[in-house]
């Protein structure tokens, strides 16, 4: 008795937060992956053999590609902001813009993006037509919207604020004192960088880089906007099949395709918090 | 070489600004000027300007009735999230401080699945056992509120920090205040001022959120919009205009509030 009083506050406070997790996080998760192993009523691997051959493998490269394309070409953009804008003190009015737009367009994922996009580059875009006034054709030139070039430039439009904000807080720890010894002792600003700056730096962006990945594989409302629906993108065909009428079979290919994505991101971010913890105790010491 | 660096180093600012600016220009140029783009010269750049097409949006009744649905559903996945959120919070930091990693951890573990493979779950589970739960768009309201977890408990987590919860609760159990007095009168007084941040935070990412409701079928705003810009493709676009700079607005006003309490926006939660 006595017992229960000591835990009964605990349990109170406790049990909405782990309903909400258990019912409506953990449970679905669990069934998908069990279902994904289910095939004629016996365990099997039958399902997720399946979602890795044909279309639905092509699907994964195209997702993976356009995600390190991306995490690259986004990483490096945001890293490189975060290093100019490093010596700026952080109430100057530009590092608040800077914070803040990075804050704001990091999530401005979605179909406003890529609306903003379309009416950019899109067919009838005023940029498209702006740069057919002067020659340049970009559908002749291979460039769509609706291509892995296309997708990977609305995509940017978050991956780099994104990268920015993961990597300020660590360009700004770097100590100013370690880059005069640098150039004290005659290091160009170059080989700062390359010698002390970069590999002190690389856990925080491998982590980022991986953070990118992730985000980007996962992201939906962009790539459904910009494609007619049924594009090449796996969240685009996790639709597809979760939307199609449910033929006997397809439904267990959608818990399939889920669950090789679900066991992707789940190694992503296993290899970043290890990375984290080697962070954090190599800075310690 | 360091006039040249300078030179290099304006024109990756002067690109990349152009790159942010130009599409959000073009997208306001769309929704606001009648001149379709491939009838544009540089002799009637100036004209056919109105806001006409915000006009013919907020006349459209599922414009109106999409909207007062996803408003309604960041009030109820507002008071969802802190009300799963903030005594807990607070409980594990005055006294439970050991289980936080746990609690933070488990926070952060609802961005391991992301949106548009917990759907398939919540089909194939829900429609099996209780395939009524899912007709009612207030369905969406549990999800939104585990999407929110992560960055609504780090904002309670580091404010009750820096008030330092854990002293005024022993302060105030020696002057003889029990455990419920003292939230209702100390702690949340003293966190209001990060709860609206967190609130201004959920009511911006549920206003915009797509891929649940897109995929529950359920008609809140950013899904009618998807279709009202089929056929009113001005408007459509001028409404998206108009909620990504209020989003903008919102999530900047918080943003800057977090920096001046010395807490950073952190979107990754890791």
């Amino acid at each position: 008795m006595k017992q229960i009083r000591k835990f009964a506050p605990a349990l109170i406070v406790a049990a909405p937060f782990v309903i909400l997790m258990s019912v409506f996080l953990i449970w679905p998760t669990l069934t998908t992956i069990e279902k994904a192993f289910i095939h004629d009523d016996e365990f099997s691997f039958f399902n997720m053999a399946r979602a890795m051959t044909g279309t639905y493998k092509d699907s994964f490269i195209t997702t993976a590609q356009l995600s390190f394309v991306t995490s690259i070409i986004g990483g490096g953009i945001g890293l490189l902001m975060a290093i100019l804008l490093r010596t700026l003190p952080v109430e100057s009015r530009s590092r608040t813009l800077a914070d803040s737009w990075s804050a704001v367009a990091s999530q401005l994922g979605g179909l406003p993006l890529a609306f903003a996009f379309i009416a950019l580059l899109g067919t009838q875009g005023i940029l498209t037509k702006i740069l057919a006034a002067i020659g340049i054709d970009l559908v002749e030139l291979g460039f769509s919207l609706t291509g892995l070039a296309g997708w990977a430039l609305v995509y940017l439009y978050f991956q780099i604020p994104l990268m920015f904000l993961i990597m300020t807080p660590a360009v700004t720890s770097l100590r100013s004192s370690w880059f005069e010894s640098a150039t004290s002792m005659g290091a160009s600003t170059w080989q700062f960088w390359r010698a002390v700056g970069l590999p002190i730096l690389l856990p925080t962006i491998v982590t980022g880089f991986v953070l990118l990945f992730v985000n980007s594989f996962s992201a939906y409302a962009t790539a459904y906007a910009l494609s007619t629906g049924a594009g090449q993108l796996i969240p685009l065909q996790i639709r597809f099949i979760l939307q199609g009428n449910v033929i006997t079979g397809e439904d267990e290919l959608g818990f399939a395709i889920v669950t090789w994505a679900l066991l992707l991101l789940a190694l992503s971010l296993v290899a970043v918090t290890l990375l984290q913890r080697r962070v954090s105790r190599w800075t310690e010491q | 070489m360091n006039t040249l660096s300078k030179f290099a180093r304006t024109g990756f600012w002067i690109l990349l600004i152009g790159y942010f600016l130009l599409p959000m220009l073009a997208m306001a140029r769309f929704a606001f000027q009648t001149i379709p783009s491939f009838l544009l010269t540089t002799e009637n750049v100036f004209q056919g300007w109105g806001l006409g097409s915000l006009a013919v949006a907020f006349q459209d009744a599922g414009v109106i009735k999409s909207t007062i649905l996803s408003l309604q559903l960041c009030a109820t996945t507002i008071a969802l999230t802190f009300l799963v959120l903030v005594p807990l919070t607070t409980y594990v930091e005055v006294s439970a401080p050991r289980l936080k990693p746990w609690l933070s951890g488990a926070t952060v573990a609802t961005w391991l699945v992301p949106p548009v493979a917990l759907v398939v779950g919540v089909a194939a589970t829900f429609r099996e056992v209780f395939p009524s739960f899912l007709t009612s768009p207030f369905t969406l309201t549990f999800f939104y509120s585990l999407w929110t977890l992560p960055f609504t408990y780090r904002a309670i987590d580091g404010q009750l920090r820096l008030i330092g919860a854990k002293n005024l609760f022993e302060a105030a159990q020696s002057v003889g205040c029990g455990p419920i007095l003292f939230f209702f009168k100390v702690i949340l007084p003293n966190i209001k001022s990060s709860l609206y941040i967190s609130a201004t935070l959920i009511f911006a990412s549920v206003l915009g959120e797509f891929t649940f409701a897109s995929l529950l079928l359920k008609q809140t705003m950013p899904v009618y919009l998807w279709s009202f810009q089929t056929e009113q493709a001005r408007a459509g676009f001028a409404l998206a205009l108009l909620v990504m700079v209020a989003t903008a607005l919102i999530l900047g006003f918080a943003v800057a509030r977090l920096r001046r309490r010395g807490l950073n926006f952190s979107v990754t939660g890791i």
